[in-house]
């Protein structure tokens, strides 16, 4: 319940949970649960973790990081004095944001976060700022409103700098009172930080060049002391660009992890030290190769090491010079398998806004990996579909003017001899050919181009079936023209899978044009996948795929 | 412990100074010198209708006293005015506008209303109106209506202006971030500049922006005519006749204004809480270091690219962050750790986190610019990979999967990008990339890596 009803301390919360690095996140769980949804909100709110930490446990909970640590305790500076913006950046997982976080839960002072994750437009960003700022919570009685609509950053500017004038001016009183007996605010400081997270993401929002602005300027703009602004960003300053300009922020980097960080990285919590540091040894070189990121590679390792421990029997003992060989010899082909295969899983947002609908494929093959082998995975699309999917592939790799070659009767002899005539001369067309199929990609096709494929490849496919005098019934439900409405329901539920992408209008026709997004390699393998009977068909599918 | 106490407090009062743009420019404007008041003054009234239209390149001393002048002329002499302040981001054109405002209000209580805009907020026509009513309605203790028009906003703008004009009282419209107001239809130019021409009033309108001249800032003291003035050129032409052509653009710092300027912030008070012989021996111990020739040099290469105050007050902002409590005195190793980390190279770092892998792929992408194709995608830089695995059988050689997860990140850390933003129905192995780093950086940052191996040097080399 406590969960539901308290928003901004659950999120606090999970974040502490999910970070290996807090040992008392259980207590901060039950905090939240004393909390009533009558009661208002205190500065207390504002804080991060509790209880604090010493600056032993902040430096021993982050390996590694020591430097870059010290610069942004320096940068925060004693207490009650005023700092530049600040904009730290660095790689993905490379602990940005859990550093910020546990530097505040050390210092013991109050600020404000937002991610333009969860905040994914200026609206929600501003009004979930000005939401902790007047101290303000969503919950039933008010209907999960936010304290104020705001939408311009006009108007942002003049709330946010009313409340955090009322803001600072309670802490304020509240360091007068302590000063005199000890109060109950565990509050140091009377600097309010406003920290922005995963600022990248603000570049693709729509009008991000003003949005941008606003927050790189807002420092300049608020023209308070008493407010620090932190912001945190996958980005290098550089890839920012604005029209106005800013006055830049003080840069701190978080560079990536070497590979003894990530040993030591790799190494916390674990059951049996010594049997994961044997594993470590044969498998985090190789794959340090690949990617440095902790995200990636420990996706990767958990299932290593189960196999890994796979021969032995008992998961505590430490392990001998005999069984780590023997290890060893075991995980071998694994790791070569694995290094070529697993990464390809995807933690990270992918930067392609149309994802292709392989890797998705893929992720799910990796996934099953231990179980099942390539060959036998099968996909559960209707034979039409597929028929479908082959000739949008086919339209799409091959140009229009070859398709009469291709599908006539008689073209086929024809280009068999050409061919055989000036062998040389095709071979060089082949070889630009393919080379602008390189560059270009796939191409585009209209609608009727696609049917008249299909319609001859189901042809061709009904007239082997019967010449091989298998089941008519099955061949036969594809040529009739009746089934032509079934067909453009196909093809939409294909682009909604994305496997077909509809792009814009041609200009000059005026119909959409469609584009196939499966690689050659997907496609020949769909062709072996397809049913019995196609045997005629695939050889054919695959030998315009050559021709192309 | 005394000592700590005392560093945390000197650090706390140089930090408090950095960050108040007001502090930092208020030596512009005590004591005007003669000596510091250096200009270039460029008269363009034979080139304008304005006889007042001109351009001056001003230290900041000149541009304080020559402002003040202006907008005092219009307190006394009941006239409209109206300047335009130009000059890089970061040198102090807002904060030496505020203290002229200081200055005047002090000079001339119940005179003066400032109304204060800002390009990046009220660039909206209607929104800066209402903007404009709600700080009118709180300067003359008048009620704000939030319903009220835009039509209403501008009638009571011209009323009001009518009224000031009336009472003698001069109002200031400070706009920041200038061009952002000449963009789009520039209604509220023309609707402030035609009312103050309509109506007997007493404004001075400010515009302050940071877009110079396309070309080179500095080099205009040869240019002949310097009528390209980017944001000035931004205005219609209805709203250039209404506007003067009185610029007042920043010139960088004097080596003597710097030096008074570093003064100025690092030196601590006599007169603060600390005791006199701490406050002296940092003091002593300062001006030792600002004397010395090593710290002349640091300073050197700072202002080098640009100098800007703001980016001075950042590297003293990390110098001093860097401050020992131990002896508790800012020495010569803070200013000399503080130079590199203001003058980050973030491709360099990023480069630096590469895997090996993705020092494969920035190499045949390199190798693939010197070979001059007319086009670079993933498909492409894939075919070189695997031309360079054939001849030389290297160990790091992947499969296409893993290859694509590395060209993402390499994308993501901004080192190469794809051409254009259009195509976005192409996968991304298709769409065209460039890289983003030359030759030289690449070259460098393969001998920084720490695991490149020798192979990609030895191609890189060749290549050359």
């Amino acid at each position: 319940m406590s969960e539901v009803e308290s928003p901004q301390i659950n999120r606090r919360t999970t974040r502490s949970s999910s970070s290996s690095s807090t040992p008392n996140a259980k207590s901060t769980i039950e905090a939240s649960k004393k909390v009533d949804i009558t009661q208002t909100l205190s500065v207390n709110d504002l804080l991060y973790g509790y209880p604090s930490i010493t600056f032993g446990e902040l430096i021993d909970s982050f390996p590694g990081r020591r430097s870059q640590i010290n610069e942004l305790v320096n940068h925060l500076g004693p207490l009650n004095s005023p700092m530049i913006p600040l904009f730290v950046y660095g790689g993905p997982s490379t602990g940005k944001t859990n550093i910020i976080l546990q530097i505040f839960r050390f210092l013991n002072r109050p600020f404000v976060y937002a991610s333009c994750v969860s905040c994914y437009s200026p609206r929600l960003l501003f009004e979930s700022i000005l939401n902790q700022v007047f101290l303000h919570r969503k919950h039933v009685g008010n209907g999960y409103s936010s304290v104020k609509r705001c939408e311009k950053p006009s108007d942002f500017v003049h709330l946010l700098r009313e409340g955090l004038a009322t803001l600072i001016e309670s802490l304020k009183g509240q360091m007068r009172k302590s000063s005199h007996k000890k109060s109950s605010s565990r509050v140091n400081g009377n600097m309010i930080y406003l920290i922005f997270d995963n600022l990248e993401l603000v570049r693709e929002w729509e009008k991000s060049s003003s949005t941008l602005s606003l927050l790189f300027n807002l420092y300049d703009i608020l023209k308070m002391a008493e407010v620090g602004v932190i912001f945190v960003s996958n980005a290098s300053p550089d890839m920012y660009q604005s029209d106005t300009g800013y006055a830049e922020p003080f840069p701190v980097y978080i560079p990536g992890f070497t590979e003894d960080d990530l040993r030591q990285i790799f190494m916390r919590n674990q059951a049996n030290p010594k049997l994961y540091s044997s594993f470590l040894d044969m498998v985090l070189k190789p794959f340090c190769r690949i990617t440095r990121q902790v995200d990636e590679l420990a996706t990767v390792f958990s299932p290593l090491f189960k196999k890994y421990c796979e021969p032995l029997d008992d998961l505590g003992a430490v392990p001998n010079e005999v069984t780590k060989r023997k290890l060893f010899s075991h995980l071998q082909p694994c790791i070569s398998l694995y290094l070529n295969e697993a990464s390809s899983i995807t933690s990270q947002p992918l930067v392609m806004t149309s994802v292709n609908k392989e890797r998705t494929w893929r992720k799910g093959i990796t996934k099953k990996f231990g179980d099942e082998s390539l060959d036998e995975i099968d996909f559960h699309m209707s034979t039409s579909a597929k028929y479908l999917l082959i000739s949008a592939f086919l339209a799409s790799r091959n140009p229009a003017t070859l398709d009469a070659a291709l599908f006539d009767s008689t073209g086929g002899p024809d280009n068999r001899k050409r061919k055989r005539k000036s062998s040389e001369k095709l071979m060089e067309q082949k070889e630009s050919k393919e080379q602008e199929l390189l560059n270009k990609g796939p191409g585009t096709f209209p609608l009727e181009r696609l049917l008249a494929i299909f319609q001859c490849i189901t042809y061709v496919l009904e007239y082997s079936s019967d010449y091989e005098l298998q089941s008519g019934d099955l061949g036969g439900e594809y040529c009739g023209s009746s089934f032509m409405s079934d067909i453009v329901l196909q093809l939409s539920s294909l682009c909604s899978a994305n496997f077909i992408t509809k792009g814009g209008s041609c200009p000059l026709e005026g119909s959409i044009r469609y584009r196939s997004t499966i690689s050659e390699d997907f496609a020949s393998k769909f062709v072996g996948h397809s049913t019995k009977g196609e045997a005629m068909e695939q050889r054919i599918s695959l030998e315009i795929v050559m021709l192309a | 412990m005394c000592s700590e106490n005392h560093a945390e407090q000197a650090q706390i009062i140089i930090r408090r100074r950095l960050c108040s743009p007001s502090f930092i420019f208020s030596i512009f404007s005590d004591s005007p010198n003669s000596n510091y008041r250096n200009y270039v003054y460029i008269p363009l009234s034979h080139y304008y209708a304005d006889p007042l239209a001109s351009l001056y390149f001003s230290s900041h001393h000149f541009t304080f006293s020559k402002l003040k002048y202006i907008v005092s002329s219009s307190v006394t002499e009941a006239c409209n005015n109206s300047v335009l302040l130009l000059g890089p981001r970061g040198c102090g054109k807002n904060a030496v506008l505020e203290l002229v405002l200081e200055d005047l209000s002090k000079e001339h209580p119940d005179l003066i209303s400032v109304i204060r805009l800002n390009g990046l907020l009220h660039s909206d026509d209607s929104c800066a109106l209402k903007e404009i009513a709600r700080q009118l309605c709180i300067e003359h203790q008048l009620l704000f209506s939030k319903m009220a028009s835009s039509d209403d906003n501008t009638q009571f703008l011209v009323s009001m202006l009518q009224e000031c004009g009336f009472a003698h009282k001069t109002i200031i419209f400070v706009l920041n971030e200038f061009d952002r107001f000449a963009q789009g239809k520039q209604r509220l130019l023309y609707s402030l500049l035609d009312a103050m021409q309509s109506v007997t009033s007493q404004a001075v309108v400010i515009g302050v922006s940071c877009r110079l001249m396309t070309s080179d800032e500095y080099a205009v003291y040869k240019v002949e005519p310097p009528f390209d003035l980017d944001a000035d050129q931004l205005l219609e032409k209805r709203i250039r006749s209404r506007f003067s052509h009185r610029k007042l653009v920043f010139l960088p710092l004097s080596p003597d204004d710097l030096h008074r300027l570093l003064e100025h912030i690092l030196l601590l008070p006599t007169d603060a809480s600390l005791p006199h012989d701490y406050v002296a021996a940092f003091n002593a111990k300062l001006l030792h270091i600002l004397a010395d020739e090593k710290f002349k040099g640091l300073i050197d290469v700072l202002s080098y690219p640009d100098s800007t105050v703001c980016d001075l007050s950042r590297f003293l902002f990390s110098a001093v962050c860097r401050m020992d409590s131990n002896p508790g005195f800012l020495s010569l190793e803070n200013f000399k750790a503080a130079l590199p980390s203001v003058q980050r190279q973030p491709k360099m770092g990023g480069l630096n986190d590469c895997s090996v892998l993705e020092l494969y792929i920035l190499v045949c992408m390199k190798r693939l610019e010197v070979k001059e194709l007319e086009l670079c995608n993933f498909n492409s830089i894939m075919k070189e990979y695997k031309s360079i695995h054939d001849t030389f059988q290297t160990s790091d050689y992947y499969a296409w999967n893993v290859c694509l997860r590395a060209f993402e990140h390499l994308l993501q850390r901004g080192l190469i990008s794809f051409e254009d933003n259009r195509g976005h129905l192409q996968s991304s192995e298709f769409r065209p990339v460039k890289l983003l780093i030359s030759w030289q950086e690449l070259q460098q940052g393969l001998k920084s890596h720490l695991c490149c191996p020798v192979l990609l040097h030895k191609l890189m080399d060749r290549g050359n």
